[in-house]
């Protein structure tokens, strides 16, 4: 039993459970915004010939998903699914997975402009207030950090019976606060303002670093699965590591230090 | 194991949960105007600035995708489409000193400039169009606006199935844009009517359905909260927002 530190400051950990509730509502209507026009281009004007991915009913009751040219039928869960009223209909994502679940692109948008605010703005206070605190060079990934990456990782899988040394965080976790905080994030906020017109008269490089407005769109949406992922790695691993403890850290901001964990600071 | 198979299943029905919870709140009168605030913010923090990006002739869509509603089928229409739109006058009135309407030649013997730009949907499509005619400033400079005058709507032909008449609405900020054009040719020809004909706006700092096709006339007022559903516009009455940057 080792002693209890604390270990999230209250800006910490109400941004992270605000993010928990962006992340959910931004992803159920960007998927309604997208059943709008359920196709992907990498260019910068529509342009079926660099389509990438499309969601089509090529008759009724028949869904497709089509990837790289590609065509799978996916009835039931992608192209043809349920309308949100009951029924089934030619819509690329289900009802069940919108906000709402009926299709309203306005309402959609709605949802989704609002809630892009808060998570852009639950990412700023994370940002500075770790900064502040100069937790910072705790959470970032840095070279020093590279070689305990493996080491961690097959502690976890059981195939080591220590991990390395490390600080507050573990190797394994400052990769995923890196990539979510540093890359992930970043990505997801700057492609979905390369989609306004607007933005994009006031900074014309911006939707033209993403490869034009419809390839922006695709990097938009390649980072909603790069959110999935980070939040599927990081639930797995919450989970395997003391769900208890992790949850109550998170919730009132003190950690209890496991025997092997090194407390430098 | 079980731990996990518990964690697994709270996670899958509070993500299975966003949907109803979030229809439900989104039927909610307050709730779905408060979610509106952001238009506020997003019309201050990116508003009316720049200028949208220019494209070269290789760029254009020679077959520019038509879509809103249908091209009006109504005989007043229909006449002016036979006769080449000669009896059509836009109609340029309201907060103004010098209400006018201008005869389509007038518009044409007017300053011309064209703007290659893409059009954004709100649907999340885009297309490459080569637009020509006359400044939207140039019009309204024309007929001086009146101190009062605080917004530029455009009142269309084309009607809905259920007979209600599409509109759009500027701010003078907005319809002063350099890039505020009102349409007379597409693509080095003249607009066709399924592109708007004879007249049309484009507003390529904002979404489409700010591009309001076929336009009667264009009236200044101090105010839109009376006009239609009230909101500015045919899709605004519908929910969209009149601020459309993003």
């Amino acid at each position: 039993m080792g002693k209890t530190i604390y270990r999230y400051a209250v800006a910490t950990r109400l941004s992270h459970w605000l993010w928990v509730i962006a992340f959910g509502v931004l992803i159920s209507s960007g998927l309604q915004i997208f059943n709008a026009a359920p196709y992907l281009d990498a260019s910068d004007k529509s342009n079926p010939a660099r389509r990438v991915l499309s969601f089509d009913a090529p008759s009724d009751g028949v869904g497709t998903t089509t990837i790289f040219g590609a065509t799978f039928t996916t009835t039931g869960w992608l192209g043809w699914t349920d309308d949100g009223q009951g029924g089934k209909t030619a819509r690329a994502f289900p009802g069940w997975l919108t906000i709402p679940s009926y299709q309203s692109l306005a309402d959609g948008r709605r949802w989704h402009l609002f809630f892009a605010w808060i998570a852009a703005v639950c990412w700023l206070t994370w940002l500075i207030s770790t900064a502040i605190k100069g937790n910072l060079r705790e959470m970032v990934l840095m070279p020093g950090d590279i070689p305990k990456i493996l080491p961690m990782q097959l502690y976890y899988l059981k195939l080591r019976k220590e991990p390395p040394p490390h600080g507050i965080y573990n190797p394994l976790q400052k990769v995923a606060y890196t990539t979510i905080g540093f890359v992930i994030a970043p990505l997801v906020v700057l492609s979905g303002l390369a989609l306004s017109p607007g933005v994009d008269a006031i900074a014309n490089p911006l939707t033209w670093f993403f490869g034009g407005r419809q390839f922006a769109r695709l990097w938009h949406f390649t980072g909603m699965i790069a959110l999935i992922g980070f939040f599927l790695i990081h639930t797995f691993q919450v989970a395997t590591q003391g769900v208890i403890n992790q949850m109550t850290s998170m919730i009132t901001g003190w950690y209890r230090v496991g025997e092997h964990e090194a407390v430098e600071s | 194991m079980k731990r996990k198979l518990f964690l697994a299943s709270t996670i899958s029905s509070a993500l299975a949960a966003c949907s109803p919870i979030g229809t439900a709140l989104n039927n909610n009168e307050g709730f779905h105007k408060a979610l509106g605030a952001a238009q506020g913010l997003n019309h201050m923090a990116i508003g009316t600035r720049g200028l949208a990006r220019e494209y070269t002739d290789a760029d254009v869509d020679r077959d520019f995708r038509v879509n809103g509603l249908a091209t009006p089928g109504d005989s007043h229409y229909q006449s002016l489409v036979h006769s080449n739109y000669r009896g059509y006058k836009l109609i340029v009135d309201g907060a103004v000193e010098r209400a006018h309407a201008f005869p389509l030649a007038q518009l044409q013997k007017m300053e011309q400039v064209t703007q290659t730009t893409r059009h954004d949907c709100v649907e999340g499509w885009s297309a490459i169009g080569k637009w020509s005619g006359v400044r939207l400033a140039d019009v309204l400079a024309a007929v001086r606006p009146r101190t009062d005058a605080k917004y530029v709507v455009f009142h269309c032909f084309d009607k809905d199935e259920s007979g209600t008449s599409y509109y759009e609405s500027l701010n003078l900020h907005q319809a002063m844009h350099p890039q505020a054009l009102l349409s007379l040719r597409l693509n080095d020809a003249p607009l066709d009517a399924d592109h708007g004909a004879p007249v049309r706006l484009r507003v390529p700092t904002q979404l489409g359905y700010k591009s309001a096709k076929w336009i009667a006339r264009i009236e200044l007022v101090g105010s839109y909260a009376n006009i239609a559903g009230g909101a500015g516009g045919y899709w605004e009455d519908q929910g969209y927002e009149w601020y459309a940057g993003i």
